[in-house]
């Protein structure tokens, strides 16, 4: 074999390997996006809602936490909000249901009091005074929800807006996977 | 060479070298601010491109800043594990530097590889230039060569990542997250309803370093009820004590904690048969918002409690 031959051949091998790893590795975006927690426990959060009530996620080990960040002045944020209003309302209704918290990314208290009054939601709203929670779950951009199951691990996280019924989706899924 | 022009040689090489040692060696932050730079300097703003956290403005990079901050004013962790924690919840391509292992270890090995590969061939093409008569070499003794090179490059390469690339202590293979109080609680909650035993033990661990744990003292004291009934009345006796001699610390340790009260209501009734206090127990339980799972169970109790005392 000429070594102008092995050469294209060591180059062609070198572009295929690269073209496989591309095409297997998955993409950021959409449902089920990766993060390193999931699986993982969730990262201890100590806070007090916007109401001031205290609020401390180990307690709320044996039910489903899910966590939505979130800005009132992020587009993406206002328009899954009546997707979420949906999923929150189900959940309400439901013995084992969800229970649903807005952490407050990088807003004032008066602002996300104000969104809520006009477009409804009575879920907790949590402060995250210096994106404390923010860099623990490694959230850069709202929005983003997250699943921790009620052992506090981590179940899921969404990349960007919900649409409708993907949270009931996702909730029936890992419902189903735990046993329930 | 004299004797007397190699020491001149050496000694101007002593003192060069000195000079290099003194002026390049870093003396490390004196200050929390100067670790936080440091630190934050290592980072990269994830909203942002091509700007480290230290120079970037956007709300994520001063969140990262932020938590630096704090983890360098707790004094816990050493830069290089600061680093490590914001690179497990970000992700690699947070790290200015990047990583001699995974992928991110191409980045270091491809330009030593390819510049071995090239100065082989490089050397190949002057040999030939020299001496184009004696070029004969056979296909075999090209491939060997070739292969020689690709091992050499590799092998250096590999060295450069592992002098040159960022290392980070908390990391594991798969970039799991460290085992802490919480990784053993959520442990000890996942074996819980199927392996008591090894449930009992987890949280058993957890109050070994963290005696004052709520959840595990409230928990342990509860399986440890659940497991008793089982066997012969003097144990269930023993372990009736004990539960609610814990559980009792539990809630004096943190009176807001639901589980803890929900659990005296149930064992004092379930297994101490005393209705009344345990009515007012299940009551103040309900009134701290239990969670899901333990309301379940709490509220069957309660219709039961009702009918019993009439209400």
């Amino acid at each position: 074999m000429k070594p102008t031959k092995v050469g294209v051949l060591g180059l062609a091998v070198v572009i295929a390997a690269f073209l496989v790893v591309l095409v297997l590795s998955d993409g950021d975006a959409g449902v089920g996006a990766r993060s390193p927690l999931l699986g993982e426990p969730a990262p201890s959060v100590v806070t007090t809602s916007i109401d001031d009530v205290p609020f401390e996620l180990g307690r709320r080990k044996g039910s489903w936490v899910v966590f939505n960040f979130f800005n009132s002045t992020c587009v993406p944020c206002i328009a899954e909000h009546p997707s979420l209003l949906r999923f929150a309302e189900d959940e309400a209704n439901r013995s084992d249901g969800a229970e649903v918290y807005t952490i407050v990314n990088d807003d004032s208290d008066g602002a996300v009091r104000a969104f809520f009054a006009a477009n409804s939601g009575d879920w907790p709203k949590l402060r995250d005074a210096d994106g404390a929670i923010a860099v623990a779950f490694g959230v850069a951009k709202v929005p983003e929800t997250w699943i921790i199951d009620p052992n506090g691990f981590v179940r899921l996280r969404i990349l960007g807006s919900v649409v409708d019924g993907v949270l009931e989706e996702q909730m029936a899924d890992l419902r189903a996977s735990q046993g329930e | 060479m004299t004797k007397r022009r190699l020491m001149w040689a050496l000694i101007i090489l002593l003192s060069i070298g000195m000079l290099a040692f003194g002026s390049l060696r870093d003396s490390g932050p004196l200050t929390q601010q100067d670790r936080i730079d440091v630190i934050t300097k290592r980072i990269a703003c994830p909203t942002c491109d091509g700007e480290s956290v230290f120079v970037s403005r956007a709300p994520s990079a001063q969140s990262i800043r932020a938590e630096v901050a704090r983890q360098v004013g707790d004094g816990v962790r050493t830069d290089d594990e600061i680093v490590a924690y914001i690179a497990e919840r970000f992700g690699g391509e947070v790290l200015l530097l990047p990583r001699a292992t995974g992928l991110d270890a191409l980045v270091w090995i491809l330009p030593a590889m390819v510049t071995v590969v090239l100065v082989a061939a490089l050397w190949l093409a002057f040999r030939r230039w020299r001496q184009p008569v004696v070029v004969a070499t056979s296909k075999r003794s090209l491939l060997v060569s070739f292969a020689i090179v690709c091992v050499v490059g590799l092998g250096g390469g590999v060295l450069v990542a592992r002098q040159a690339g960022q290392r980070l202590p908390l990391q594991t293979a798969t970039g799991g997250i460290e085992d802490s109080t919480a990784s053993l609680l959520a442990q000890a909650r996942l074996a819980g309803p199927t392996n008591v035993t090894a449930a009992i033990e987890l949280y058993g661990r957890v109050l070994e370093t963290d005696p004052d744990n709520v959840e595990a003292v409230t928990y342990r004291a509860w399986l440890i009820m659940l497991s008793a009934r089982q066997f012969d009345e003097s144990l269930r006796n023993q372990a009736f004590f004990s539960t609610i001699t814990a559980l009792g610390r539990a809630i004096e340790l943190d009176p807001t904690y639901p589980d803890a009260m929900c659990f005296l209501g149930i064992v004092v009734y379930r297994d101490g048969g005393d209705a009344k206090s345990a009515k007012e127990f299940v009551d103040r339980c309900l009134e701290r918002d239990p969670p899901a799972e333990v309301r379940g169970l709490v509220e069957t109790l309660a219709g039961e409690l009702n009918a019993e005392l009439g209400e």
